[in-house]
């Protein structure tokens, strides 16, 4: 709710005073790149390229062979205990490993948890970034952010060029997003990047061709 | 390290020359903010010139802040709307005292005895963490930066970077008495695990979070907060109560517009592309997050800038400091001689104003005029027209408080005046400054001490002594010859 | 081609002989030069210290003087931001709309030297002669204030005899700021020192700028030294032949 009050007439009536011809919206000029110019292949491949800057792993595959190449990033992992938001495809969650599927879990389980996985809503090749809209293949913000090993499927389709393209496929402003661009680091002291502060330290990508 | 604790606020901090003076002595300091803007500088360069629409960029978020700016009221008005039917409750605080009010007030009510805090600025301007020590609430600083400045009882120096001005031993040396951590090393790998480790249990058991925001989006009342290390997410999203104080003017029109501000922000700022970590959120979402969420909209002088027409631009900053790692005089001072929590040429220009020109009328002063900030910034803030305009202001101040007959300055410049006016009296007074001058001219010509106002000069400089015929002189003369 | 020379405050009283390269290279190049007697400051001085209405006062007196002047040359980067960027908003403030029109025509006539030379002259190559290892400072009103681009040196370029060895750091601002160097008198002495590394480590015997302020600045730090290093202005240079090198500033 929100509390009219004193100030809040005070401010509104301090600001109107002092703009009294306000411009259009539509009037500011836009002259930057909306649209890249990469073909697919190009697009994909520095998509990758930025992925692999920020050390975060990535595998590409087709699309028959995703579960496979899930359970060999998992198993590549050395890890055992993984987190799974409740909309996240029954195919995918490999044999052999202990999945905790989210449907309201604990803090603590979700902390105790070694790793996760997760779908993307869409992937900005120009930054190298992954955009989690938190649907329920994506799962609450808190999955992705607990555990120290995130794997995220990403779909060739998926993947735009420039950061305008993502905002023209959202059809809708997403409620929540998280913008993940690299492994949490910091460069506090003395300017050196350091990975892994708070958040994942390990970002693994599968690319899936499904452009191909 | 420090000789005496930098006053961060310009009720209380000496003038920026005074202020400068301690800091100008201490090359540990010089070398770490020259080497931190250094490596900003030169990964942001590379990365714009590989960005062939920067200019582009600019002009478009140069344009969408002064719309923003002109349409104010309209913007806060429909974010509070939407923000509010999305569950969040927005509060209203004229001044920091009433911020500090409203946000002591809800942390009453929840009962909070502590709370993590995502960095933000915002907060120091009014001046929230003592306030909230003097309530018996402890707030954690969650930021690395801020952990070190806030165990190791620092100042910030700098808007994205606060600690800049302190290397890696100096670092280990406040971890290892603070958290108790006999055998750290200075290695930065260590010291951020040891960060880590320290702060993992607080965020999974304290309720309550305190944030900033970088952009209020109107369109939906959502909020985005852009980060580097995780303390941010986890701040946004493990505790039950969120609060997020903002300055009005952080309001964009559209989610589309985050297009634009975020290439140019992190470019700017941390000379990264995109920041490691951007969250967005809109009030609250049953079954993820904070269940209670309030945004305090602080004005605190806002206003009054928005009112002239030639500061307005200052409201336009989006915070990224590339104004303060290009500055040469920051170069040199780092962020404790301006002695407020906005340093740099957007604190020049920012902190007198906020102060409502009452206080900290060196910092307009504190600058060459060079202009490397105005080719910087991201949102095209002309920082040199405001930094004249306020000088302007601070000069008539002067004129009517008639402290200026004691001015040495301010009686040289009338004095000048008068003299430009005319050019009989101009050459009556270069004739005068010859023979004044001629007792302190060397027999090589030059001038190696001065009294008074000179000896500013003289200090470190030699001065050429005045020539014994002025161009028009020479000019004359060889007119009259016939040449 | 006739021109006026608004020699400038400081370059009058102080570095004459600037002023004297300055006629002697136009006169060479077959300009016709004029001196206004009664000139005195374009008033950035004042401007940039906070007082403007101090300022317009004498900017309305500059327009005064060279309402009727088809051309102005200045050796002075700075003095030329301060009528291109400044006078406009000090006669919107407080002048009258006659002062607005006069000055309006009156701007394009205005000319700092280089561009002067290779703009209006439509010359690079001046006939100039300096076998010295030369490092070339850009001054912050030139490079960011009047955007003089690489006309400095593309005249430096073809003086003959001249080594221009590249600078470090080149558009860093040495530090003088006008009162600046007063009021902040040891800030200003820091970014000299910073400057001054950048600028001894190039092992030049000169060091040039189109301001006499930023080279009266670094050739005072220079001099106190006993620097192997002077400053001149770049007139001074684009002046020198075989028979007439510059005149030696003490």
């Amino acid at each position: 709710m929100s509390l009219p009050t004193a100030s809040r007439q005070l401010i509104l009536d301090c600001i109107r005073a002092v703009t009294q011809n306000p411009s259009a919206y539509a009037k500011v000029l836009r002259t930057y790149i909306r649209r890249g110019g990469l073909g697919i292949q190009e697009k994909l491949k520095l998509m990758i390229e930025r992925l692999r800057e920020y050390d975060a792993d990535v595998v590409e595959c087709a699309p028959k062979e995703l579960p496979a190449t899930i359970a060999g990033q998992l198993a590549l992992s050395g890890r055992q205990v993984f987190v799974a938001p409740a909309g996240l495809p029954a195919e995918w969650l490999a044999a052999g490993f202990d999945w905790k599927i989210d449907r309201g879990l604990e803090n603590s389980e979700i902390e105790r948890a070694e790793g996760v996985v997760t779908a993307a809503f869409c992937g900005v090749a120009d930054s190298g970034t992954i955009v989690l809209h938190h649907s329920s293949a994506e799962g609450r913000r808190i999955l992705t952010l607990l555990p120290d090993w995130h794997l995220c499927i990403l779909y060739a389709s998926q993947v735009v060029e420039t950061l305008p393209e993502y905002f023209d496929r959202c059809p809708l402003p997403p409620v929540l997003a998280t913008y993940i661009s690299g492994p949490s680091a910091t460069a506090d002291i003395e300017m050196t990047r350091i990975k892994g502060v708070h958040g994942p330290r390990f970002l693994n990508v599968i690319l899936v061709r499904d452009e191909d | 390290m420090n000789t005496g604790q930098p006053v961060l606020d310009p009720r209380y901090a000496p003038g920026f020359p005074i202020a400068a003076l301690p800091v100008l002595r201490n090359p540990q300091l010089r070398k770490n903010v020259a080497h931190a803007t250094d490596v900003i500088q030169s990964e942001r360069a590379r990365l714009i010139a590989e960005k062939s629409d920067w200019q582009e960029l600019r002009s478009a978020a140069s344009a969408i802040r002064n719309h923003v700016l002109e349409n104010l009221g309209s913007y806060l008005e429909e974010f509070e709307a939407r923000c509010t039917a999305a569950g969040g409750t927005v509060h209203w605080a004229s001044d920091a005292a009433e911020a500090r009010a409203i946000i002591l007030d809800i942390l009453c009510q929840e009962q909070a005895s502590e709370v993590i805090k995502i960095k933000t600025m915002t907060s120091a301007e009014i001046q929230l963490n003592p306030a909230l020590e003097a309530a018996g609430i402890h707030a954690y600083e969650t930021d690395l930066a801020e952990i070190i400045l806030q165990l190791g009882e620092e100042e910030p120096s700098h808007i994205v970077v606060p600690a800049l001005h302190l290397n890696r031993s100096q670092v280990r040396e406040i971890f290892a008495r603070t958290m108790g951590l006999k055998d750290l090393t200075d290695d930065p790998k260590a010291l951020t695990a040891a960060a880590r480790n320290y702060f993992r249990q607080k965020f999974l058991t304290i309720p309550t979070a305190i944030s900033g925001a970088n952009f209020l989006v109107a369109e939906t009342g959502s909020v985005a907060v852009v980060e580097s290390e995780g303390n941010g997410r986890m701040c946004l999203t493990l505790p039950r109560i969120l609060i997020t104080l903002a300055g009005i003017e952080k309001v964009l029109p559209r989610f589309a517009d985050l297009e634009v501000m975020l290439q140019l922000l992190a470019r700017s700022a941390t000379g990264e592309r995109m920041s490691p970590y951007t969250s967005l959120w809109t009030g609250v979402t049953a079954g993820d997050g904070p269940q209670r969420f309030h945004v305090v909209l602080l004005d605190n002088g806002r206003s009054s800038i928005l009112a002239r027409p030639i500061e307005r631009q200052t409201l336009k900053c989006i915070r990224c400091a590339a104004c303060l790692n290009t500055c040469p005089v920051y170069r040199q001072t780092g962020g404790h001689a301006y002695g407020s929590v906005y340093p740099g040429p957007i604190g020049a220009i920012l902190t007198p104003q906020l102060m409502k020109m009452e206080f900290a009328q060196s910092l307009p002063f504190a600058s060459s005029l060079c202009g490397a900030c105005y080719e910087v910034c991201p949102v095209k803030i002309n920082i040199p027209q405001v930094l004249l305009e306020l000088r302007s202001q601070v000069v008539n101040q002067e004129r009517g408080q008639a402290a200026w007959l004691g001015d040495l300055m301010f009686l040289g410049m009338k004095a000048a005046n008068s003299i430009f006016a005319s050019a009989r009296r101009f050459h009556a007074a270069q004739a005068l400054c010859r023979i004044a001058l001629h007792p302190f001219t060397r027999k090589d010509g030059w001038i190696h001490s001065l009294p008074s106002l000179g000896a500013k000069w003289t200090q470190t400089r030699d001065l050429r002594g005045l020539p014994s015929q002025s161009f028009r002189q020479w000019w004359a003369a060889r007119a009259k010859e016939g040449r | 081609m006739r021109a006026s020379l608004f020699i400038t405050c400081y370059n009058d009283t102080l570095f004459p002989e600037t002023g004297r390269a300055v006629v002697r290279l136009l006169e060479r190049l077959g300009v016709a030069l004029e001196f206004h007697p009664k000139q005195t400051c374009c008033g950035q001085m004042h401007a940039n210290t906070g007082f403007r209405a101090e300022a317009f006062s004498q900017a309305k007196r500059f327009v005064g003087l060279y309402r009727e002047t088809e051309t102005v040359v200045v050796p002075s980067s700075s003095c030329v931001a301060m009528i291109r960027d400044q006078y406009p908003g000090l006669f919107e403030d407080l002048g009258d709309e006659t002062l607005r029109r006069d000055f309006a025509a009156l701007l394009p006539r205005i000319f700092e030297l280089s561009e002067f030379l290779t703009d209006r002259l439509g010359v690079e190559d001046v006939g100039a002669y300096f076998p010295h290892r030369v490092t070339y400072h850009a001054s912050c009103h030139s490079l960011r204030g009047l955007h003089v681009g690489d006309r400095p040196m593309r005249l430096l370029n073809k003086v003959r005899g001249l080594e221009l060895i590249p600078l470090e750091n080149m558009d860093r601002c040495c530090g003088f700021g006008g009162t600046f160097s007063i009021k902040n008198a040891e800030v200003s002495s820091a970014m000299l020192a910073t400057k001054l590394q950048d600028v001894m480590a190039t092992r030049a015997e000169y060091c040039t700028a189109l301001d006499n302020s930023c080279l009266m600045h670094l050739g005072g730090a220079m001099h106190r030294q006993y620097a192997a290093m002077r400053t001149i202005h770049l007139a001074q240079i684009l002046a020198a032949t075989e028979g007439a090198p510059p005149e030696e500033a003490a």
